[in-house]
């Protein structure tokens, strides 16, 4: 039951993230919304890691109590760190825009670099 | 209309994830892994996953974070320094950080050499040193740490750890080698590289705003 909580939670922070990725106008908002997404894949990435009465996935637990999977936990643990430095990237890119451009509202920004492709 | 077609994509979304939602209801067995913890050395399963089975995993994050940072770098350099210092110096905050800061960075370099034991490791391990050095920065404005810290030197730093991760598990490839030992040296270099990392994120983005 915990499982289907946390992994529903997870879910529904990957929809909100996404919308707020698709809806919002700003840059810095859609990467936000973007930094959302990724908590809630996170999150329901480690509620897979979960198992009824487990203890963590060390040694030296009394033997008989079942574990928690460290598969997920290792696999979150890379998308951790990506997440971080691509976002990093990501917002010091919109930094740059934002200079060049004097705006940050991804349809202008879209409309500044047709124009600059048709000249 | 745009709107429409954004919830009508959210809705797919949502009804992708429903099948494998629902097949949450029985989870799958764990499979064994104390025989790999024990194999490579480490008390920990995660280590033992992230250093040892999926040790190819791990460095080339290693080198998306360094290659990221580069990035960060040479896209907020040619963007103009802030005039007036971005962070200046506090009194209090420097009382303070004179107390936390050994605190502060003698548990990351704990968390760094005991990951293999219990929780822990090197990212972590980074990402708190870099929370000490943003204390530490706001302590004593940004600028003067910058100077005391000598960046130029700092990037050596970074690269060298980066190129001794792969020497060394091109090593651990080549004759075998598994061990404590080597999980010790893997996550102090990654906890390096972090600490490295945080630190120019921390430093481009306070000093290099530009104008709008």
């Amino acid at each position: 039951m915990e499982v289907l909580a946390t992994a529903a939670l997870g879910v529904a922070l990957v929809v909100l993230g996404f919308g707020a990725l698709v809806l919002r106008r700003l840059l810095i908002w859609k990467l936000l919304g973007l930094n959302v997404a990724s908590g809630g894949a996170i999150l329901f990435l480690v509620s897979l890691s979960y198992r009824p009465g487990g203890k963590p996935p060390l040694i030296g637990f009394p033997a008989g109590i079942p574990s928690a999977d460290p598969l997920p936990q290792a696999l979150v643990l890379t998308a951790i760190v990506i997440h971080f430095a691509t976002l990093a990237l990501s917002l010091a890119y919109a930094v740059s825009l934002a200079e060049q451009l004097h705006t940050q509202e991804a349809e202008r920004i879209e409309e500044a670099t047709e124009e600059e492709m048709e000249r | 209309m745009k709107r429409t077609l954004a919830f009508g994509a959210l809705l797919l979304l949502t009804a992708v994830l429903v099948p494998g939602f629902l097949s949450l209801g029985t989870l799958a067995e764990v499979r064994p892994w104390k025989g790999l913890a024990v194999v490579y050395g480490a008390k920990n399963g995660v280590a033992a996953v992230v250093l040892g089975a999926r040790l190819y995993d791990t460095l080339l994050e290693v080198l998306v974070f360094a290659l990221a940072m580069v990035g960060v770098r040479y896209t907020l350099q040619p963007l103009g320094r802030w005039r007036e210092p971005v962070i200046p110096e506090r009194g209090v905050v420097r009382e303070m950080a004179d107390i936390l800061l050994p605190m502060v960075i003698v548990f990351s370099v704990y968390l760094a050499a005991s990951g293999h034991l219990g929780p822990g490791g090197g990212f972590p391990a980074g990402a708190i040193a870099g929370s000490g050095l943003l204390l530490l920065a706001m302590a004593k404005g940004i600028e003067r740490l910058s100077r005391e810290l000598h960046e130029g030197k700092l990037e050596f730093l970074e690269y060298g750890a980066i190129a001794a991760l792969l020497v060394l598990g091109a090593a651990g490839f080549l004759w075998g080698l598994r061990g404590s030992g080597l999980l010790v040296l893997f996550n102090l270099l990654i906890g390096i590289e972090v600490t490295i990392g945080t630190w120019v994120v921390l430093h481009y983005f306070a000093a290099h705003r530009g104008e709008i």
